[in-house]
Protein backbone atom coordinates (compact mmCIF):
# COMPACT_ATOMS: atom_id res chain seq x y z
CA UNK A 1 0.00 0.00 0.00
CA UNK A 2 2.86 2.38 0.82
CA UNK A 3 4.28 1.73 -2.61
CA UNK A 4 1.11 3.06 -4.13
CA UNK A 5 1.58 6.31 -2.25
CA UNK A 6 5.22 6.50 -3.25
CA UNK A 7 4.10 5.99 -6.85
CA UNK A 8 2.56 9.41 -6.60
CA UNK A 9 5.64 11.50 -7.51
CA UNK A 10 5.63 9.91 -10.97
CA UNK A 11 1.95 10.65 -11.29
CA UNK A 12 2.38 14.26 -10.19
CA UNK A 13 5.25 14.72 -12.62
CA UNK A 14 3.02 13.61 -15.47
CA UNK A 15 0.26 15.89 -14.24
CA UNK A 16 2.58 18.91 -13.98
CA UNK A 17 3.86 18.19 -17.47
CA UNK A 18 0.34 18.04 -18.85
CA UNK A 19 -0.56 21.21 -16.97
CA UNK A 20 2.41 23.11 -18.35
CA UNK A 21 1.51 21.97 -21.84
CA UNK A 22 -2.08 23.10 -21.28
CA UNK A 23 -0.86 26.52 -20.09
CA UNK A 24 0.91 27.09 -23.37
CA UNK A 25 -1.46 28.98 -25.67
CA UNK A 26 -2.72 26.48 -28.20
CA UNK A 27 -3.53 27.17 -31.83
CA UNK A 28 -7.04 28.22 -32.75
CA UNK A 29 -8.63 26.23 -35.56
CA UNK A 30 -12.18 27.52 -35.26
CA UNK A 31 -13.97 30.29 -37.14
CA UNK A 32 -13.90 33.39 -34.98
CA UNK A 33 -15.71 35.91 -37.19
CA UNK A 34 -19.49 35.99 -37.18
CA UNK A 35 -20.67 36.87 -40.69
CA UNK A 36 -24.13 37.67 -41.90
CA UNK A 37 -24.79 34.98 -44.51
CA UNK A 38 -26.85 36.10 -47.51
CA UNK A 39 -28.20 33.86 -50.25
CA UNK A 40 -29.18 35.19 -53.68
CA UNK A 41 -32.49 34.41 -55.35
CA UNK A 42 -33.94 35.36 -58.73
CA UNK A 43 -37.05 37.41 -57.98
CA UNK A 44 -39.04 36.36 -61.03
CA UNK A 45 -38.65 32.60 -60.52
CA UNK A 46 -37.81 32.57 -56.76
CA UNK A 47 -34.96 30.22 -57.62
CA UNK A 48 -31.77 30.22 -55.62
CA UNK A 49 -29.18 31.42 -58.11
CA UNK A 50 -25.97 33.44 -57.64
CA UNK A 51 -25.58 36.62 -59.73
CA UNK A 52 -23.05 36.71 -62.55
CA UNK A 53 -21.08 39.36 -60.71
CA UNK A 54 -21.09 40.70 -57.13
CA UNK A 55 -18.99 43.52 -55.75
CA UNK A 56 -19.37 44.30 -52.08
CA UNK A 57 -17.78 46.90 -49.84
CA UNK A 58 -18.56 48.68 -46.61
CA UNK A 59 -19.78 52.26 -46.92
CA UNK A 60 -16.77 54.56 -46.57
CA UNK A 61 -14.30 51.68 -46.94
CA UNK A 62 -11.85 51.54 -49.79
CA UNK A 63 -11.17 47.83 -49.49
CA UNK A 64 -13.66 45.55 -51.22
CA UNK A 65 -15.04 42.43 -49.60
CA UNK A 66 -15.83 40.88 -52.98
CA UNK A 67 -14.75 42.26 -56.33
CA UNK A 68 -16.78 41.06 -59.32
CA UNK A 69 -17.17 37.68 -57.72
CA UNK A 70 -19.07 35.13 -59.75
CA UNK A 71 -20.96 32.09 -58.47
CA UNK A 72 -21.05 33.64 -54.99
CA UNK A 73 -23.44 31.72 -52.77
CA UNK A 74 -23.72 32.77 -49.97
CA UNK A 75 -22.17 36.20 -49.57
CA UNK A 76 -20.62 36.87 -46.18
CA UNK A 77 -21.26 40.36 -44.77
CA UNK A 78 -18.92 41.30 -41.91
CA UNK A 79 -20.89 43.48 -39.52
CA UNK A 80 -19.22 46.36 -37.72
CA UNK A 81 -18.83 45.42 -34.04
CA UNK A 82 -17.95 49.00 -33.10
CA UNK A 83 -21.26 50.33 -34.33
CA UNK A 84 -24.94 49.47 -34.04
CA UNK A 85 -25.36 49.66 -37.81
CA UNK A 86 -23.38 48.43 -40.78
CA UNK A 87 -23.92 49.84 -44.28
CA UNK A 88 -22.79 48.08 -47.44
CA UNK A 89 -22.70 49.00 -51.09
CA UNK A 90 -23.49 45.97 -53.19
CA UNK A 91 -23.17 45.88 -56.98
CA UNK A 92 -25.19 43.00 -58.43
CA UNK A 93 -24.63 42.48 -62.14
CA UNK A 94 -23.33 46.03 -62.52
CA UNK A 95 -26.13 47.84 -60.64
CA UNK A 96 -25.41 49.41 -57.24
CA UNK A 97 -27.62 49.10 -54.18
CA UNK A 98 -27.13 50.09 -50.56
CA UNK A 99 -28.10 47.91 -47.63
CA UNK A 100 -28.06 49.07 -44.03
CA UNK A 101 -28.31 46.58 -41.17
CA UNK A 102 -29.12 47.67 -37.63
CA UNK A 103 -27.89 45.20 -35.07
CA UNK A 104 -26.94 44.70 -31.46
CA UNK A 105 -23.60 43.07 -30.68
CA UNK A 106 -22.40 40.98 -27.79
CA UNK A 107 -19.28 38.94 -26.95
CA UNK A 108 -19.27 35.18 -27.23
CA UNK A 109 -16.52 32.86 -26.02
CA UNK A 110 -15.43 30.61 -28.87
CA UNK A 111 -12.92 28.64 -26.82
CA UNK A 112 -10.01 29.12 -24.47
CA UNK A 113 -7.67 28.79 -27.47
CA UNK A 114 -9.54 31.19 -29.78
CA UNK A 115 -10.83 33.72 -27.29
CA UNK A 116 -13.90 35.82 -27.95
CA UNK A 117 -15.92 36.61 -31.01
CA UNK A 118 -18.63 39.23 -31.36
CA UNK A 119 -22.04 37.87 -32.23
CA UNK A 120 -24.89 40.05 -33.46
CA UNK A 121 -28.63 40.13 -33.40
CA UNK A 122 -30.21 41.60 -36.50
CA UNK A 123 -32.85 44.17 -35.61
CA UNK A 124 -33.90 45.85 -38.85
CA UNK A 125 -32.63 46.60 -42.31
CA UNK A 126 -33.19 49.15 -45.08
CA UNK A 127 -32.09 48.93 -48.69
CA UNK A 128 -32.35 50.68 -52.02
CA UNK A 129 -34.25 48.91 -54.80
CA UNK A 130 -32.27 49.52 -57.95
CA UNK A 131 -31.63 45.88 -58.61
CA UNK A 132 -32.73 44.33 -55.31
CA UNK A 133 -36.43 43.63 -55.04
CA UNK A 134 -36.76 42.17 -51.55
CA UNK A 135 -34.60 41.13 -48.60
CA UNK A 136 -36.06 38.48 -46.32
CA UNK A 137 -34.67 37.83 -42.86
CA UNK A 138 -34.46 34.09 -42.19
CA UNK A 139 -32.42 34.04 -38.99
CA UNK A 140 -31.66 37.12 -36.91
CA UNK A 141 -28.81 35.50 -34.96
CA UNK A 142 -25.48 36.27 -36.58
CA UNK A 143 -23.01 33.69 -35.27
CA UNK A 144 -20.12 31.61 -36.51
CA UNK A 145 -22.53 28.80 -37.38
CA UNK A 146 -23.01 28.32 -41.10
CA UNK A 147 -26.69 29.23 -41.28
CA UNK A 148 -28.51 31.41 -43.81
CA UNK A 149 -29.47 34.76 -42.29
CA UNK A 150 -31.06 36.67 -45.17
CA UNK A 151 -32.31 36.08 -48.72
CA UNK A 152 -31.68 38.74 -51.36
CA UNK A 153 -34.12 38.66 -54.26
CA UNK A 154 -32.77 40.48 -57.32
CA UNK B 1 -47.91 -34.94 18.13
CA UNK B 2 -44.94 -35.12 20.54
CA UNK B 3 -42.97 -36.92 17.90
CA UNK B 4 -43.64 -34.18 15.42
CA UNK B 5 -42.43 -31.55 17.92
CA UNK B 6 -39.37 -33.63 18.74
CA UNK B 7 -38.60 -34.09 15.07
CA UNK B 8 -39.05 -30.37 14.33
CA UNK B 9 -36.87 -29.26 17.24
CA UNK B 10 -34.15 -31.74 16.37
CA UNK B 11 -34.25 -30.48 12.78
CA UNK B 12 -33.78 -26.90 13.97
CA UNK B 13 -30.90 -27.93 16.22
CA UNK B 14 -29.30 -29.78 13.34
CA UNK B 15 -29.64 -26.82 10.97
CA UNK B 16 -28.32 -24.33 13.49
CA UNK B 17 -25.44 -26.62 14.32
CA UNK B 18 -24.53 -26.72 10.66
CA UNK B 19 -24.28 -22.93 10.66
CA UNK B 20 -22.28 -22.60 13.81
CA UNK B 21 -19.49 -20.14 13.24
CA UNK B 22 -16.51 -18.87 15.09
CA UNK B 23 -16.29 -15.17 14.33
CA UNK B 24 -12.97 -13.42 13.64
CA UNK B 25 -12.98 -9.77 14.59
CA UNK B 26 -10.64 -6.83 14.28
CA UNK B 27 -10.65 -3.62 16.21
CA UNK B 28 -11.09 -0.88 13.64
CA UNK B 29 -10.43 2.74 14.67
CA UNK B 30 -13.01 5.13 13.22
CA UNK B 31 -11.45 8.53 12.63
CA UNK B 32 -12.06 12.14 11.86
CA UNK B 33 -9.52 13.36 9.33
CA UNK B 34 -8.27 16.79 8.39
CA UNK B 35 -6.29 17.07 5.18
CA UNK B 36 -4.55 19.70 3.11
CA UNK B 37 -3.73 19.47 -0.57
CA UNK B 38 -0.13 19.89 -1.66
CA UNK B 39 -0.65 19.89 -5.44
CA UNK B 40 -2.24 23.36 -5.65
CA UNK B 41 0.56 25.20 -3.81
CA UNK B 42 3.11 23.07 -5.70
CA UNK B 43 1.56 24.06 -8.99
CA UNK B 44 1.70 27.72 -7.98
CA UNK B 45 5.51 27.50 -7.84
CA UNK B 46 5.51 26.57 -11.52
CA UNK B 47 2.62 28.74 -12.59
CA UNK B 48 2.08 32.00 -10.70
CA UNK B 49 -1.13 32.65 -12.60
CA UNK B 50 -2.92 29.73 -11.02
CA UNK B 51 -3.38 29.40 -7.27
CA UNK B 52 -5.56 26.68 -5.83
CA UNK B 53 -5.67 25.82 -2.15
CA UNK B 54 -7.94 23.23 -0.68
CA UNK B 55 -8.50 20.94 2.26
CA UNK B 56 -10.97 18.44 3.59
CA UNK B 57 -12.62 17.02 6.65
CA UNK B 58 -13.81 13.43 6.69
CA UNK B 59 -15.74 11.43 9.21
CA UNK B 60 -15.71 7.63 9.24
CA UNK B 61 -19.23 6.32 9.45
CA UNK B 62 -18.02 2.76 9.30
CA UNK B 63 -14.95 0.80 8.23
CA UNK B 64 -16.24 1.00 4.65
CA UNK B 65 -17.65 4.50 4.33
CA UNK B 66 -16.75 8.05 5.27
CA UNK B 67 -18.54 11.35 4.88
CA UNK B 68 -16.35 14.02 3.27
CA UNK B 69 -16.53 17.79 3.11
CA UNK B 70 -13.95 19.61 1.00
CA UNK B 71 -13.41 23.29 0.45
CA UNK B 72 -10.97 25.62 -1.19
CA UNK B 73 -10.10 28.85 -2.90
CA UNK B 74 -8.76 29.42 -6.39
CA UNK B 75 -7.39 32.37 -8.28
CA UNK B 76 -6.74 32.08 -12.01
CA UNK B 77 -5.34 34.42 -14.64
CA UNK B 78 -4.88 33.69 -18.30
CA UNK B 79 -3.44 35.85 -21.04
CA UNK B 80 -3.44 35.19 -24.73
CA UNK B 81 -2.67 37.32 -27.77
CA UNK B 82 -6.29 38.45 -28.14
CA UNK B 83 -7.67 38.48 -24.58
CA UNK B 84 -6.99 38.51 -20.84
CA UNK B 85 -9.06 36.58 -18.36
CA UNK B 86 -9.34 36.51 -14.57
CA UNK B 87 -11.37 34.31 -12.28
CA UNK B 88 -11.38 33.76 -8.54
CA UNK B 89 -13.71 32.13 -6.11
CA UNK B 90 -14.43 29.45 -3.58
CA UNK B 91 -15.62 25.92 -3.99
CA UNK B 92 -16.90 23.11 -1.87
CA UNK B 93 -17.49 19.42 -2.46
CA UNK B 94 -19.56 17.09 -0.41
CA UNK B 95 -19.78 13.34 -0.70
CA UNK B 96 -18.66 9.95 0.48
CA UNK B 97 -15.55 7.78 0.32
CA UNK B 98 -15.83 4.04 -0.02
CA UNK B 99 -12.96 1.89 1.17
CA UNK B 100 -12.52 -1.21 -0.96
CA UNK B 101 -9.93 -2.74 1.37
CA UNK B 102 -10.94 -5.42 3.86
CA UNK B 103 -10.92 -4.19 7.46
CA UNK B 104 -8.16 -6.62 8.44
CA UNK B 105 -5.96 -5.13 5.68
CA UNK B 106 -7.06 -1.54 6.09
CA UNK B 107 -6.87 -1.46 9.91
CA UNK B 108 -7.82 2.21 9.71
CA UNK B 109 -4.37 2.97 8.30
CA UNK B 110 -4.80 2.27 4.60
CA UNK B 111 -7.44 3.37 2.23
CA UNK B 112 -7.91 2.39 -1.39
CA UNK B 113 -11.24 3.19 -2.83
CA UNK B 114 -13.54 5.54 -4.60
CA UNK B 115 -14.98 8.88 -3.61
CA UNK B 116 -18.16 10.36 -5.01
CA UNK B 117 -18.73 14.09 -4.78
CA UNK B 118 -21.09 16.88 -5.63
CA UNK B 119 -19.24 20.15 -6.18
CA UNK B 120 -20.34 23.75 -5.98
CA UNK B 121 -18.24 26.63 -7.28
CA UNK B 122 -18.97 30.29 -6.59
CA UNK B 123 -16.77 32.64 -8.54
CA UNK B 124 -16.22 36.09 -10.02
CA UNK B 125 -14.75 36.39 -13.48
CA UNK B 126 -13.88 39.20 -15.83
CA UNK B 127 -12.21 39.81 -19.15
CA UNK B 128 -10.24 43.05 -18.86
CA UNK B 129 -9.57 43.16 -22.60
CA UNK B 130 -10.39 41.24 -25.72
CA UNK B 131 -9.76 42.05 -29.34
CA UNK B 132 -11.11 40.94 -32.65
CA UNK B 133 -10.02 41.86 -36.13
CA UNK B 134 -12.35 41.94 -39.10
CA UNK B 135 -13.06 43.94 -42.23
CA UNK B 136 -13.92 47.10 -40.28
CA UNK B 137 -10.69 47.07 -38.29
CA UNK B 138 -9.67 45.96 -34.84
CA UNK B 139 -12.46 45.90 -32.31
CA UNK B 140 -11.44 45.95 -28.69
CA UNK B 141 -13.61 45.83 -25.60
CA UNK B 142 -13.90 44.27 -22.14
CA UNK B 143 -16.35 42.20 -20.18
CA UNK B 144 -16.99 43.58 -16.70
CA UNK B 145 -16.75 41.44 -13.58
CA UNK B 146 -19.68 39.18 -12.97
CA UNK B 147 -20.41 36.41 -10.53
CA UNK B 148 -21.45 32.89 -11.39
CA UNK B 149 -22.19 29.54 -9.85
CA UNK B 150 -21.15 26.17 -11.18
CA UNK B 151 -22.23 22.65 -10.27
CA UNK B 152 -20.34 19.44 -10.96
CA UNK B 153 -20.00 15.80 -9.98
CA UNK B 154 -16.84 13.85 -9.34
CA UNK B 155 -15.67 10.27 -9.20
CA UNK B 156 -12.43 10.20 -7.24
CA UNK B 157 -10.44 6.99 -6.95
CA UNK B 158 -7.35 7.11 -4.78
CA UNK B 159 -5.05 5.72 -2.12
CA UNK B 160 -4.03 6.81 1.35
CA UNK B 161 -1.37 5.41 3.66
CA UNK B 162 -0.59 6.16 7.27
CA UNK B 163 3.13 6.88 7.40
CA UNK B 164 3.40 8.08 10.98
CA UNK B 165 0.94 7.66 13.81
CA UNK B 166 -2.25 9.43 12.70
CA UNK B 167 -0.41 11.18 9.85
CA UNK B 168 -1.27 10.02 6.35
CA UNK B 169 -0.33 10.77 2.79
CA UNK B 170 -2.53 9.94 -0.12
CA UNK B 171 -3.49 10.87 -3.61
CA UNK B 172 -6.75 11.17 -5.41
CA UNK B 173 -7.55 11.36 -9.09
CA UNK B 174 -10.61 13.38 -9.91
CA UNK B 175 -12.81 12.70 -12.89
CA UNK B 176 -15.12 15.70 -13.06
CA UNK B 177 -18.41 16.05 -14.86
CA UNK B 178 -19.89 19.51 -15.34
CA UNK B 179 -23.60 19.92 -14.65
CA UNK B 180 -23.67 23.67 -15.25
CA UNK B 181 -20.95 26.30 -15.29
CA UNK B 182 -22.89 29.53 -15.21
CA UNK B 183 -22.26 32.42 -17.58
CA UNK B 184 -24.93 31.37 -20.06
CA UNK B 185 -24.25 30.02 -23.53
CA UNK B 186 -22.20 33.03 -24.64
CA UNK B 187 -19.89 33.61 -21.71
CA UNK B 188 -18.99 30.21 -20.37
CA UNK B 189 -16.28 30.48 -17.71
CA UNK B 190 -12.82 29.65 -18.94
CA UNK B 191 -11.94 28.62 -15.41
CA UNK B 192 -14.28 27.33 -12.74
CA UNK B 193 -12.72 27.10 -9.23
CA UNK B 194 -12.61 23.48 -8.09
CA UNK B 195 -13.47 22.21 -11.56
CA UNK B 196 -11.11 23.68 -14.17
CA UNK B 197 -11.99 24.57 -17.74
CA UNK B 198 -15.67 25.51 -17.70
CA UNK B 199 -16.02 25.00 -21.46
CA UNK B 200 -15.42 21.29 -21.15
CA UNK B 201 -18.01 18.80 -19.93
CA UNK B 202 -15.34 16.61 -18.33
CA UNK B 203 -12.00 17.52 -16.78
CA UNK B 204 -9.34 15.69 -14.84
CA UNK B 205 -7.76 16.73 -11.57
CA UNK B 206 -5.39 15.38 -8.98
CA UNK B 207 -4.75 15.99 -5.32
CA UNK B 208 -2.04 14.88 -2.95
CA UNK B 209 -3.19 15.19 0.60
CA UNK B 210 -1.35 15.24 3.85
CA UNK B 211 -3.85 14.27 6.52
CA UNK B 212 -4.02 14.26 10.26
CA UNK B 213 -6.51 11.89 11.81
CA UNK B 214 -8.18 11.78 15.18
CA UNK B 215 -9.56 8.38 16.27
CA UNK B 216 -12.90 8.93 17.95
CA UNK B 217 -14.21 5.40 18.37
CA UNK B 218 -13.03 1.83 18.04
CA UNK B 219 -15.36 -0.52 16.29
CA UNK B 220 -15.26 -4.30 16.54
CA UNK B 221 -15.62 -5.44 12.97
CA UNK B 222 -16.52 -9.02 12.14
CA UNK B 223 -14.21 -10.25 9.44
CA UNK B 224 -14.70 -13.38 7.37
CA UNK B 225 -16.51 -15.88 9.59
CA UNK B 226 -14.96 -19.33 9.93
CA UNK B 227 -17.51 -22.11 9.49
CA UNK B 228 -17.13 -25.01 11.91
CA UNK B 229 -16.67 -28.12 9.86
CA UNK B 230 -19.28 -30.82 10.31
CA UNK B 231 -18.08 -34.32 11.06
CA UNK B 232 -17.76 -36.63 8.06
CA UNK B 233 -20.81 -38.61 7.07
CA UNK B 234 -18.86 -41.88 7.28
CA UNK B 235 -17.92 -41.16 10.91
CA UNK B 236 -21.56 -40.35 11.65
CA UNK B 237 -22.69 -43.61 10.13
CA UNK B 238 -20.17 -45.53 12.19
CA UNK B 239 -21.44 -43.91 15.38
CA UNK B 240 -25.01 -44.78 14.44
CA UNK B 241 -24.05 -48.39 13.74
CA UNK B 242 -22.20 -48.63 17.04
CA UNK B 243 -25.20 -47.15 18.83
CA UNK B 244 -27.53 -49.62 17.22
CA UNK B 245 -25.28 -52.43 18.40
CA UNK B 246 -26.18 -51.67 22.00
CA UNK B 247 -29.84 -52.21 21.38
Amino acid sequence: MKRLSYFFPALIFIYYSLHLVSCTPAACFEETNAYLKASFYINSTKQKLPPDSVTLSGLGQTEKIYNKASGLQPALFPLNSSSSSSTFVIRINGIDDTIEFNHSSFPHLISKECGYSVFHSLEMHTFSQHNIDTILIINRNITTVNEENIRIFY
Amino acid sequence: MRRIYAYFISLLVFLSAAELVAQDTVLFPLKIRLGFDLVGPGMYIYDNDHLSMEGYVSFDKSEKMSFVLEGGYADYRYTQYNYDYQSSGIFTRIGVDFNFLKPEISKGKYWAGLGLRYGLSIYNSMTPTYEQENYWGTFSSSIPESSGTGHFLEAAPGFRTELLRNLSLGWTLRLKFLLSGGGGKDLKPIYLPGYGNGEKITTLGINYYISWSIPYKTKRVITKPVVVEEPDETEEEEVVQQGSGFR
